[in-house]
């Protein structure tokens, strides 16, 4: 094998190199929070690089394989970590958590080489070693805040129902093992995946996958785990280990079962409606912010499948350019919940009424985060709604593009809720000014740039479009 | 012969897994467990598979179940009761199970299965090391290094869980 071949896999091996570097600093380094601007400094050179010096093609006999759109995927997630961990600074730079900083960046590097080997994969084996890289350390995350209880529970409940899943996923899998002696998916793309067999593993395996994704019903864990991680392991989760998720099933909806596309587009239907209209039901109740913020996301999930169903190129694409914009608007409004949460400790929507009058820059940010959630023009969440929409219409899905504006707008109503608390409802005792680092502003900028900039700026739709007719 | 070691083999598979998880003391669970996994070793013995069998025996039945059974007395657990579940969540999972079990069973039963034509694998230790360390058509180098950066991220993720402050 030629040297210039690893050229090919550049994204993981650097991750790698970053994580070892990390783990052999944190030695050397006597302040341990030095380590931040070190980890964020190397990563922002790794969401650099992502862009440049790219080879495609595939390695290992065909486990791994890379294209411009798979690099494009990686790209995407690399931004939304840098945001992560832009945001994560204030929450890492607290006194409790100062002698895990460290640990913090490579358990979220480890993550992130999980997610791109996952989104690399070339068989069902490399597949799902990505997926569990993406999620052991995960829960470790999730009870990050080991003097919380809650933070402990919520990383066992993730690891038990990840396991759950995973066994679900592996039976389906081994099924399709069985039938054709093979995991490589070029060996699979002409199989004949019509037979009861294959469609029962076909489930089992949409069924893992949902469960990552928190599409209902595999919802359950999604609210519990949120709420009791730390926010910004929360943020991480809900945008960037979901927006994985939502890739590779995009690949493989595409590829391995192309098939059989008239058997997942029915179940993609169901689970498109029922994740849709539960998501926003379960989000009006909450008060909550977090938990508020889980439903929100499962109900996004919701939207997502709706691109999927355009069964085309164009379909993916769309799918593609939601979760970019999905990852700034959700990583704006995120930032600043975790922001309020690490400055006052308060998480209920109530706590944030009035919170115009003391922090504005703040609150308008999240106004927009949140008017992009919903789908307001000019916003980049509307451009993207809008062309997952189109994208299902092509199809004639106008039953469920018309459940799916109605959801939209109730959607619309619970965002306005928190719009509301913060503008016009009065209160007393305030969240008082927030100060925020230089990461934070520096995440915030980031974010509204890119809400207002991806929807006008046309080329990026084009540019994915393109690049989706390959595969 | 082989047919009656199978069908044993397979119920000791079997009423031992159930009882590893209705037990409610937790180390008899954690030796019934044991039990599961030195039967599934029979199995790949069954079918010559001989150095997945030992892996099985060494790794699974000697490492894992003494470290299961290490942690449950370091952590003084050994006398816990598990609680006892009540019935109607009995009989619904119950009830969930035996649904899943006949759809699965009766889809694999009727299910014709291709006999295979090609040669059955070479097993022996020699072209297992080769595959595992083969980077080209087949080989596994990979995933056998991602398993090491799985390794030391989930070892880096118990020091955190462990960290006192």
């Amino acid at each position: 094998m030629d040297i210039t071949n690893f050229l090919i896999m550049k994204q993981e091996l650097l991750l790698t190199l970053i994580t070892l570097f990390i783990l052999v600093s944190e030695i050397f380094v006597s302040d341990k929070r030095r380590i931040i601007p070190i980890a964020i400094v190397l990563f922002g050179i790794h969401t650099l690089f992502g862009f440049l010096y790219n080879s495609y093609g595939s390695i290992f006999g065909g486990m791994y394989q890379n294209s411009e759109l798979v690099n494009l995927m990686k790209n995407i997630l690399n931004l939304g970590v840098f945001i992560v961990l832009l945001q994560s600074s204030t929450w890492l730079l607290k006194e409790e958590n100062e002698n895990k900083i460290s640990e913090f960046f490579i358990l979220t590097f480890s993550t992130l080489i999980g997610m791109n080997f996952m989104i690399s994969s070339g068989d069902f084996l490399m597949f799902y070693l990505g997926l569990e890289l993406a999620t052991i350390p995960m829960a470790a995350l999730v009870a990050y805040n080991t003097y919380d209880k809650k933070s402990s529970e919520s990383g066992l409940k993730l690891i038990m129902s990840a396991a759950f899943s995973s066994a679900v996923m592996l039976f389906g899998i081994s099924l399709i093992y069985g039938q054709f002696g093979t995991l490589y998916f070029s060996e699979l793309l002409s199989a004949d995946m019509t037979s009861p067999l294959l469609i029962l593993a076909f489930l089992m395996f949409i069924s893992g996958l949902s469960f990552k994704i928190s599409l209902v019903p595999f919802h359950f864990w999604t609210a519990d785990v949120y709420e009791g991680a730390p926010t910004n392991v929360t943020s991480y989760l809900s945008v960037i280990s979901k927006g994985a998720a939502v890739f590779i099933f995009n690949i493989l909806l595409f590829t391995v079962f192309r098939n059989i596309v008239d058997v997942w587009s029915d179940v993609l239907y169901v689970l498109a409606i029922l994740t849709m209209t539960i998501g926003n039901l379960f989000a009006i109740r909450q008060t909550n912010i977090k938990r508020f913020l889980a439903f929100s996301s499962v109900a996004q999930a919701g939207f997502i499948l709706l691109g999927l169903l355009g069964t085309n190129e164009l379909g993916m694409a769309t799918v593609i350019y939601f979760i970019l914009i999905y990852i700034f608007s959700n990583l704006a409004a995120f930032g600043v919940v975790s922001s309020i949460e690490n400055n006052s400790g308060k998480l209920n929507i109530e706590d944030y009424n009035g919170l115009y009058h003391t922090n504005p820059n703040m609150s308008l940010l999240m106004m927009l985060s949140l008017f992009s959630l919903a789908g307001i023009p000019p916003l980049a969440g509307f451009f993207g709604k809008f062309f997952l929409f189109t994208a299902a219409a092509q199809n004639g899905y106008y039953w469920l593009i018309f459940i799916a504006v109605i959801n939209a707008t109730i959607s619309l109503y619970y965002y306005l809720i928190v719009v509301k608390a913060m503008f016009i409802n009065k209160n007393d005792s305030p969240i008082e000014k927030i100060s925020n680092n230089w990461y934070m502003k520096t995440s915030y900028i980031i974010c509204l740039i890119g809400l207002i900039v991806i929807g006008f700026y046309s080329d990026i739709f084009e540019y994915i479009n393109q690049i989706s007719i390959g595969i | 012969m082989e047919t009656t070691i199978f069908y044993i083999i397979s119920a000791i598979i079997l009423v031992f897994s159930v009882l590893t998880v209705t037990t409610t003391k937790i180390l008899r669970a954690a030796v019934y467990l044991l039990f599961t996994l030195v039967a599934t070793a029979a199995f790949y013995f069954m079918m010559e598979y001989n150095f997945l069998a030992a892996v099985q025996l060494t790794v699974y039945a000697g490492g894992i179940v003494v470290l299961i059974i290490f942690s449950i007395l370091l952590t003084h657990q050994i006398n816990l009761d598990l609680k006892k579940i009540n019935s109607i969540k009995k009989i619904t999972s119950g009830l969930v199970s035996l649904f899943g079990f006949i759809l699965i069973g009766n889809i694999i039963y009727t299910h014709t299965f291709k006999a295979t034509s090609s040669v059955i694998a070479d097993t022996s230790v020699n072209e297992i090391g080769r595959t595992l360390l083969n980077y080209g058509d087949g080989g596994y180098i990979l995933p056998f290094e991602v398993i090491s950066v799985l390794l030391l991220a989930a070892m880096i993720g118990a020091i955190i869980i462990a960290k006192k402050k």
